[in-house]
């Protein structure tokens, strides 16, 4: 593990590579883009000890282009909704201000049309720039009834998403049922103004997902694809890359800080030991180092594969951990969708969530969803932690797992893409945390109530990804916006007949 | 919109040095190529894709092939032949289209003697490729996506199905003596519906059974279907919660060419709510309108002999609405026209995309391309 001179492809140390580099770029993202011009190999050097990859450089930062204008009639309002009552200059002023506090609070470009169209010619027009402008997506304010119309043409002509905020008093079910079955159309028709910026969101994640790398481990195929709808890049590497890698990762200073701050901050510490959390925060640096190295920001590994091998001390659990807390997907298994669905959780719902292995439990009628790597930043990547309990990984009795523990009684989501194409939406409360023991199986263990899921056996899906909160709304927003078909799980249940063979 | 996105990547290609005689391979990082061979073929694990031109003043002429890099990065291959009255010009290019890649075909006919052309571009594909709606397929791989341009002017046979679903011969095993098509379904995987059309006279009416025996699903309320004949109210039917698993039961219904269009058409789809998405069919009769088959015997086979129409879904006599062999399109060039269509291809252990999941363009394909080459890390 002694330091090796290090050598990156332009001939230069990889000291006097980042050197030269840093110097050169500024920002968060410095490191990760120096580190890329010196891609890892199987040859590849050891790190220096003060070697550091900024996770927070890594979190993909798209330049998300909206437009959007307000759609109302000719003046004066007379008759028809929303009424000669409708005070428009006011109403507009104040949805400007909260779209200006929105689009910074969201971090998107916003290029809303100075004066409202209110006629044909101005549609045209208005269409015409757009199409001129190509944005990511489009928003626009409904300020009459009769401008719902409007709303095919829009989408028809431009091809792009579409985000129609109708304020109340400005539709009825009619317009709204027939314009949200138009494809890539999200209506909000609501006086609630965080369900707009929520569609702002909507369009930031795709374009995270659009700007993402994610580093598919597995194997021993070295490949590049990219994934349908989503964009998401996915690049295939050797699974005895990282167990190489980690091997070269020495027990740096952030490392070894990392390790004790783990400990320190545990409610309880029940197997784990000093060198199992340090060989865990090796893990999670290696990680960082392998996606910094392959220009990606995320990464799904056959990590189980390689602990059944005994190529590594410990599963990369504990690093997971404090990847999705940094808002990096770090998926297990190598299950590529489900990290795509740990993704969705981080870009739009900005929290990390965890994938799952569902069980049923049949007594009480719940389920529990289990695994080893949820995230402590489960209310939010800017909120205070959950409370964790160190533990090892229970198949395996190795290295560092942490139980987190998630609050009782909060409102759950349970979320899996089963393609780009396909997602499934489920909902619940929390009901208890399970310990293991008595319970055998992952260490993080929540028995969930699921809202309308007459029967727990009836739950859909493996390896959701659980999230704090009840987001089904938003979720379905951003299939709808996106195409993507959204599924639940029987409402009734289809074991009621019993077996029929 | 479409033509000038294809009109814009067909000029940014950069070409090599020497101009090859031997198959030029494209391919994208990480997986095994194909190759544009010297007669301008696309070669690939399943066969070989052509293009042919036929029409006045086409002649034959030399294909010159080369090797380019499209945005100077993606590796690509070009065929270019003079043919009279117009110029071929076909460029593959591997898209790295997860998780297996595609190949894009861009086929560019421009009119090269300065007066109005009308050519017909055939695509010259295996004997026993089944052409459908927007895909081509050799046994259950999907082996080819047709552009959107290739819904009109193509020539149909007077029935057939005409969706993107699979045969599944031998599929259904039924538990009691009956027709021999209830052993053979076609399954909308993925959710698609299947479709049938049958030419028939103007508005006229007709009686249509459907036929079903579901093997899958031994409970009800997993596989309903939602059955649509063209002038016939709609049904709905659970095939095992009405017949049973491995029963076979029919539906009939009282059908009009209600359009006037001239052909019939079946639709059956999941229901709204079915678990399992994947719609199946195992038969269609068809009789005259006013004919109430006996739904006994019909079931059992004798009256399959009889029908104006018996359609053994997915097994050995049902077909496509379009004829197998060779695609053709019409094309009308202006004086110093041009026009492109755009091909997605099967690549080596890949299908191409279902058009109707897939959100890939022509030009989103060679975006992504270019992506994935700029980043990796041996280029």
């Amino acid at each position: 593990m002694s330091p090796q001179p290090n050598h990156c492809s332009c001939c230069l140390t990889r000291r006097q590579c980042l050197q030269m580099l840093s110097g050169t770029t500024l920002g968060a993202g410095a490191l990760s883009s120096s580190l890329s011009l010196c891609a890892l190999g199987q040859d590849s050097a050891a790190p220096a000890p003060t070697d550091f990859v900024d996770a927070a450089g890594l979190r993909p930062k798209p330049e998300v282009r909206i437009c959007g204008t307000f759609l109302e009639q000719p003046r004066p309002y007379w008759l028809g909704w929303p009424g000669t009552t409708y005070d428009l200059d006011k109403h507009q002023k104040e949805y400007r201000a909260s779209l200006d506090q929105s689009v910074s609070r969201v971090g998107v470009q916003m290029n809303w049309e100075a004066k409202p169209v209110s006629d044909e010619a101005g549609l045209d027009a208005w269409i015409a720039k757009v199409k001129d402008q190509k944005p990511h997506a489009l928003l626009v304010a409904l300020q009459h009834m009769q401008c719902w119309k409007w709303i095919e043409r829009v989408q028809k002509d431009t091809q792009t998403p579409l985000i129609v905020f109708a304020p109340v008093g400005t539709a009825f079910t009619g317009h709204v049922g027939r314009a949200a079955r138009l494809p890539g159309v999200h209506i909000v028709s609501s006086l609630e103004w965080s369900a707009v910026e929520a569609g702002l969101k909507m369009v930031k994640a795709k374009r995270m997902f659009e700007e993402t790398r994610v580093l598919w481990i597995r194997g021993k195929d070295s490949n590049e694809t990219v994934m349908d709808r989503l964009g998401i890049k996915v690049r295939a590497i050797p699974r005895d890359t990282f167990n190489l890698e980690f091997d070269k990762q020495p027990s740096t200073d952030e490392v070894k800080d990392l390790a004790s701050d783990l400990r320190k901050k545990a409610q309880k510490i029940v197997e784990p030991d000093e060198t199992d959390t340090v060989n865990s925060m090796r893990a999670y640096v290696t990680a960082k180092r392998l996606m910094a190295a392959e220009k990606a920001c995320a990464i799904s590994m056959d990590c189980l594969g390689m602990v059944s091998a005994k190529l590594v001390p410990t599963p990369p659990c504990g690093g997971w951990t404090l990847l999705q807390d940094q808002g990096l997907t770090a998926g297990c298994e190598a299950d590529l969708f489900g990290a795509v669905s740990l993704m969705m959780t981080s870009y739009l719902l900005d929290r990390p969530g965890y994938m799952n292995d569902p069980v049923p439990e049949t007594v009480k009628n719940l389920l529990i969803a289990a695994h080893c790597t949820s995230g402590t930043r489960i209310a939010g990547f800017d909120q205070p932690a959950a409370p964790y309990i160190l533990r090892d990984h229970s198949e395996s009795s190795l290295g560092v797992a942490m139980q987190i523990l998630w609050p009782v009684g909060e409102p759950v989501t349970l979320v899996r893409f089963t393609s780009p194409n396909e997602m499934i939406i489920d909902t619940g409360k929390v009901v208890s945390n399970v310990q293991t023991p008595p319970a055998g199986g992952c260490r993080t263990s929540v028995e969930i109530a699921m809202d309308n899921i007459e029967d727990c056996r009836d739950v859909k899906g493996f390896h959701q990804v659980v999230v704090l909160g009840n987001h089904r709304r938003v979720l379905q927003g951003f299939c709808e916006l996106y195409g993507i078909k959204h599924v639940h799980s029987p409402q009734l249940s289809t074991f009621a007949e019993g077996a029929q063979t | 919109m479409r033509y000038r996105i294809l009109a814009c990547l067909a000029i940014s290609f950069s070409p090599m040095l020497v101009p090859a005689a031997e198959p030029i391979p494209i391919h994208s990082p990480g997986f095994p190529p194909s190759t544009l061979d010297a007669e301008g073929r696309l070669v690939e694990d399943w066969g070989s894709l052509g293009v042919t031109l036929r029409g006045e003043g086409v002649v034959g002429g030399p294909t010159v092939l080369q090797a380019v890099k499209l945005d100077g990065v993606i590796p690509a291959a070009r065929a270019a032949t003079n043919r009279g009255a117009v110029r071929l010009i076909h460029t593959a290019f591997r898209a790295p289209a997860f998780p297996s890649g595609v190949d894009v075909l861009t086929v560019r006919v421009e009119e090269a003697r300065g007066r109005p052309a009308e050519v017909m571009l055939g695509l010259d594909l295996p004997a026993r490729a089944a052409i459908g709606l927007r895909t081509v397929r050799l046994g259950g791989r999907v082996v080819l996506t047709l552009p959107d341009e290739s819904r009109a002017n193509r020539p149909l046979r007077d029935w057939g199905y005409c969706d993107e679903a699979t045969s599944l011969p031998g599929w259904a095993k039924p538990a009691v003596k009956c027709d021999p098509a209830f052993r053979n379904i076609r399954a909308g995987m993925g959710g698609v519906p299947i479709v049938y059309r049958f030419a028939v006279e103007p508005k006229n009416a007709a009686t249509v059974v459907l036929g079903w025996c579901e093997s899958h699903w031994a409970e009800a309320g997993q596989r309903p279907l939602s059955c649509r004949v063209e002038g016939a109210a709609a049904q709905t039917v659970d095939p095992v919660g009405k017949w049973g698993q491995h029963q076979p039961g029919t539906l009939l219904f009282a059908a009009r060419d209600e359009n006037g269009d001239g052909k019939l058409e079946v639709v059956v789809r999941a229901a709204p709510g079915a678990r399992d998405r994947n719609p199946i069919l195992n038969a269609i009769w068809i009789f005259p309108a006013g004919e109430s088959p006996n739904l006994e015997r019909l079931l059992s086979g004798d009256l399959s002999p009889s029908a104006a129409r018996y359609v053994d879904a997915g097994g050995e006599n049902d077909q496509s609405v379009y004829p197998p062999g060779k695609l053709e399109y019409r094309i009308a060039l202006p004086a110093g026209g041009a026009q492109e269509l755009s091909l997605f291809v099967a690549c080596p252990d890949s299908s191409a995309p279902l058009p109707d999941t897939s959100t890939w363009t022509a030009a989103t394909l060679r975006r992504a391309a270019l992506d994935v080459w700029l980043a990796w890390p041996l280029n």
